[in-house]
């Protein structure tokens, strides 16, 4: 088990390593004006020494060293239209309370209501609530967040006399924002754990303990939720960080002072420090969520210990 | 010998909803289990054995269901049970079942001690952590299983396909139930565990003064363990009768195809008995004796007319024309009549 | 009514009793001696009872037509598709582009509300949403249609390597554990950042991510062709392996095909509306859907211009929708499970 562990961090951090190193690429190819505050006012000396300064005039392989070593003292360089000059660490450091404290809220909600959905689901399964919660399903997934999410905002400020945007103080300003970054992972929750636990209603040991007698909704909660439950624990770390560092579209649409937010707003005016941050940072979350679902999984299921994985994912 | 019955099968039919269409899986059965015996119902794939005895346990899937019949256990009739309670009273409690494969019947996330402990609780009035324990640890024992107390704690995959399968066995028994159904315990086993787990079978049998249903296409198995045979063809009994009576004087040609493909039988050199062609389509209707395809010497009457049961002897049944007075003398194939000399093959 | 009824009854009733008859003739026309006879033994006969009509595209197809709401979405998915196709060539129509004005006093005519002369009104600087909705619906349907095809081909063709080519298996998984560890909106956003945005590069960058499940599940689907034991029973008893690919891997193969492609046209219209929405979107010459609901985005706290987000979005929803239904049923009728 622990080789298993230690081989599977080893490969997340290769991962990484590769994306960092792309996305450093990637980013060094952008338009030059990324990196000054007023490009258009500047003479052509004015960027040469600025680009020097920067460190990017230097052959490519330097400048990924560079990068590295800034890295592991915590620094990303700094804001260059955003915020002129301030670290990029300083202004992450600024936005990211607000985003967890939503994204906490928001996976709650979606536990609390996306878990019995599957449930429910999957116990009146092809009767009437099965069919409602597929409808849900099935609307929330075939159109796109980006089209529900401006009709809540849409409806929800007009008929509830919710304000607009979001304000940290008011409570009924988090209404909005939360139901709308819960709503896809309820949908997800839901879909999952209902077709998880429509899988385990068709083994054998389930026949098993009905010809032994368990009644039915104590088969449904002892054997079928409880197995169903192990695969979708893999996918709960991922989708908990997710929601946590912020939507990035949610955010911006109630002009949130988070993460998310920050990401559409620095893309509008290129600045490429902050991009390369930012972009870096979601990639890392979604990296460690894997891992940790990876992780939670040897610990749940007996047969993974063994390297007996059966079925797998 | 009169011995009690203790579940009778009378006039059932079972049908299945299949891809719009009506499969007739069991065609007018009628079958007393007599209480204390061992009776092997024996046919091949698809004949309806496993059918026949999931209507005991309301554990026939969705789109089947039993449109006329009875099956009397204890003055109630099962056939007409609908709720999910009153079946619950019936499984496990009353009528136990062992399923084919142990590689899928337990549950891969629990350990084995908690899932028969859970059949104990079902079942059983003993109450108390340390009891239950305690009994699951003789359940154990009672199947064969060394070293309890740390097996107790582990989970499926940790045990081989026997072991699982003397675990299935466990949770059966600790159900505490009258009749135990065995379907085809031994088909995914080695041949040499198979031996173990019937000799098994015949232990607890005798300990917990079990009645046994074992459903084979396993002739080898029936001749180890049955009292009486039930030979299944096309969802109907076309031969009822004591197992020495089934392997000595069979009457029905299917049962005596059944016998003669045996590989005991088998000759230095020759090729091994088969049985051509394949059974018949359950969605269709069948006319006349369902074997008569099958059959290199049917008569002409078998095409037209369903035979009745011929009784051979008080508990000895067959349902072939070749009984009637009038048909023509037809002897079974030689192969099987020296099936006396085979001391292989029956006990 | 009652009256075929009982006709058809009375029928049935005849021709049953017709059909005892003529066994019961059958049985009355020989005599006991000839019914104890034997009778002539055909082994074709016997090998014949067993058979099963069964075909796996006619079930499948019908299993599709079963689904009411399904076929439904099809024909008006279709109707859809059709109609942005000869749109353009129709009479009376608008460039979508053309900003209409007053021909008496040079004003733009912004915000009309729909009428006569613009069926769906215009936008806040006065182009026909009509022309606009459609030249929209063109584009995005376009670009779903391509991502979904480059992701068929390449998912495919990668695929097919990775479960052949055993010895670069190792390689391959490695290349997909990295890919398939960086989240994909990442992946879209920071390709849609580089690059100009036009449709080709919108293309590009939604196909980026798209083809690597596709690529995996080809993979297994090979390695399972290649290892199951039915496949291997198959190829003991001479099976060519191309009949093995055409009759065991096909059918299964289109059906997940066609639903990973039915349901990346509407992931793909959905990240055009948020790429849009983000600012990394098609310049607002070439609108995909993604552009109006955006510009509807931005007055959508007016009830009176209202329609501006409602139209555009409605049209997208039913696509998507539709997409979304007709891929998973048909995804349901071709799982043979469900052939009953």
């Amino acid at each position: 088990m622990v080789k298993y562990l230690a081989k599977r961090v080893g490969r997340s951090l290769i991962t990484l390593f590769i994306i960092i190193c792309v996305v450093f690429i990637l980013m060094r190819l952008m338009p030059i004006e990324g990196y000054f505050k007023n490009f258009d006012k500047l003479t052509d000396s004015q960027i040469q020494a600025g680009l020097k300064e920067q460190g990017l005039l230097d052959p490519m392989p330097v400048q990924l060293a560079h990068f590295f070593q800034g890295m592991f003292r915590g620094d990303f360089g700094v804001s260059h239209s955003y915020r002129e000059n301030v670290p990029v660490t300083e202004i992450l450091r600024d936005k990211l309370p607000v985003s967890v404290r939503l994204g906490c809220l928001s996976i709650l909600v979606s536990l609390v209501f996306g878990i019995p959905l599957g449930a429910l689901m999957a116990h009146f399964k092809g009767r009437f609530a099965d069919k409602l919660g597929t409808l849900f399903i099935v609307f929330i997934q075939a159109v796109p967040a980006a089209v529900y999410y401006l009709f809540i905002q849409m409806y929800g400020t007009t008929l509830l006399g919710i304000p607009l945007l979001f304000e940290e103080g008011n409570v009924k300003s988090w209404i909005l924002p939360v139901l709308s970054m819960s709503l896809g992972n309820i949908a997800y929750y839901g879909m999952w754990l209902r077709r998880y636990m429509v899988d385990e209603t068709n083994k054998d040991y389930v026949r098993l303990a009905r010809a032994k007698g368990v009644s039915g909704s104590a088969i449904m909660f002892r054997h079928v939720f409880r197995n169903a439950f192990v695969p979708m624990v893999q996918y709960l770390p991922s989708s908990f960080l997710n929601t946590v560092i912020g939507s990035i579209y949610v955010e911006s649409l109630y002009s949130i002072p988070g993460m998310g937010g920050l990401l559409v707003t620095v893309i509008k005016n290129s600045d490429n420090n902050m991009v390369q941050a930012i972009v870096l940072l979601y990639a890392t979350v979604g990296i460690i969520g894997l891992l940790l679902g990876d992780i939670l999984m040897t610990i749940l299921d007996p047969r993974i210990s063994l390297g007996v994985k059966e079925g797998g994912r | 010998m009169k011995q009690e019955v203790i579940l009778s099968v009378k006039d059932l039919h079972v049908k299945f909803r299949l891809r719009g269409r009506e499969l007739y899986a069991i065609r007018n059965v009628s079958l007393d289990v007599y209480k204390g015996e061992s009776l092997a119902i024996v046919g091949e794939s698809g004949s309806g054995k496993s059918v026949f005895t999931k209507t005991f346990m309301g554990l026939l899937d969705a789109n089947g269901y039993i449109p006329s019949g009875e099956i009397l256990y204890e003055g109630q009739d099962l056939a007409k049970l609908t709720r999910e309670k009153d079946w619950q009273k019936i499984r496990g409690g009353e009528i136990a079942m062992i399923m084919q494969d142990p590689m899928t019947s337990l549950n891969p996330l629990k350990s084995i001690g908690e899932q028969i402990a859970e059949a104990i609780r079902l079942h059983q009035d003993i109450r108390g952590a340390d009891r239950v324990r305690a009994r699951v640890m003789d359940y154990l024992r009672d199947v064969g299983i060394s070293e309890p107390e740390r097996r107790y704690k582990q989970y499926a995959h940790e045990f081989s396909g026997g072991m699982r399968q003397r675990v299935v066995i466990a949770i059966a028994l600790a159900c505490n139930p009258k009749i135990l159904i065995c379907d085809e315990p031994t088909t995914a086993l080695d041949v040499t565990i198979q031996a173990q787990i019937i000799r098994l079978l015949k232990e607890l049998k005798e300990k917990y003064h079990l009645t046994i249903v074992f459903i084979t296409h396993d002739l080898g198995v029936v001749a180890n363990i049955a009292d009486r045979v039930a030979v299944m063809y096309a969802g109907d009994f076309i031969e009822v009768g004591m197992a020495e009576e089934i392997f000595y004087d069979p009457k029905h040609p299917y049962t005596w195809a059944l016998l003669s493909s045996l590989p005991q039988l088998g000759q230095r050199g020759e090729e091994l008995f088969t049985i051509q062609g394949t059974p018949p389509s359950l969605f269709k209707e069948i006319r006349g004796d369902a074997f008569a395809p099958r059959n290199p010497r049917a008569l002409k009457i078998d095409y037209l007319k369903e035979p009745p049961y011929f009784q051979v002897s008080p508990t000895h049944k067959a349902k072939t024309w070749l009984l009637d007075p009038r048909a023509p003398k037809v002897d079974p194939p030689e192969a099987i009549r020296n099936l006396k000399n085979l001391e292989v093959v029956y006990r | 009514m009652a009256s075929i009824k009982d006709k058809l009854s009375r029928g049935l009733e005849e021709s049953m009793s017709r059909r005892m008859e003529r066994e019961a003739d059958a049985l009355a026309a020989m005599s006991d001696e000839e019914l104890f006879s034997f009778a002539e033994y055909d082994e074709k006969e016997s090998e014949k009872t067993g058979y099963s009509n069964y075909s796996y595209w006619g079930s499948t197809i019908r299993m599709f037509l079963k689904n009411r709401g399904a076929v439904c979405m099809l024909v008006i998915m279709l109707a859809i598709l059709i109609f942005t196709i000869i749109q353009p060539y129709l009479p009376g129509q608008m460039d979508p582009n053309l900003v209409n004005a007053d021909p008496e006093r040079f004003i733009p005519l912004r915000n009309v509300p729909p009428g006569a002369d613009f069926w769906f009104g215009t936008n806040s600087i006065g182009q026909d949403l009509w022309a606009r909705i459609w030249t929209g619906t063109r584009t995005s349907l376009f670009i779903g249609f391509s991502v979904a095809l480059v992701e068929a081909v390449v998912g495919i063709t990668v695929g097919v390597l990775w479960g052949y080519m055993r010895r670069l298996d190792f390689l391959f998984t490695e290349i997909y554990n990295v890919l398939d560890n960086i989240p994909h909106t990442i992946i879209l956003i920071l390709i849609a950042y580089i690059m100009t945005p036009s449709v080709k590069t919108l293309i590009f960058a939604m196909s980026l991510t798209g083809w690597i499940g596709m690529a995996r599940f080809i993979r297994n689907q090979i390695l399972i062709i290649r290892d199951r034991d039915y496949n291997l029973a198959s190829r003991c008893l001479g099976t060519p392996t191309y009949r093995l690919v055409m009759r065991n891997l096909l059918p299964y193969l289109v059906s997940v095909i066609m639903l990973r492609m039915a349901l990346s046209i509407p992931a793909a219209i959905g990240s055009e509306v948020f790429i849009t929405y983000i600012g990394l979107g098609l310049p607002a010459t070439t609108p995909g859907l993604g552009r109006l609901i955006e510009e509807g985005r931005v007055v959508m706290m007016n009830a009176a211009q209202r329609y501006q987000l409602i139209y555009p979005t409605l049209i997208l929803s039913i696509v998507t929708v539709s997409f979304y239904i007709i891929g998973n049923a048909f995804s349901d009728a071709a799982d043979p499970k469900n052939h009953r």
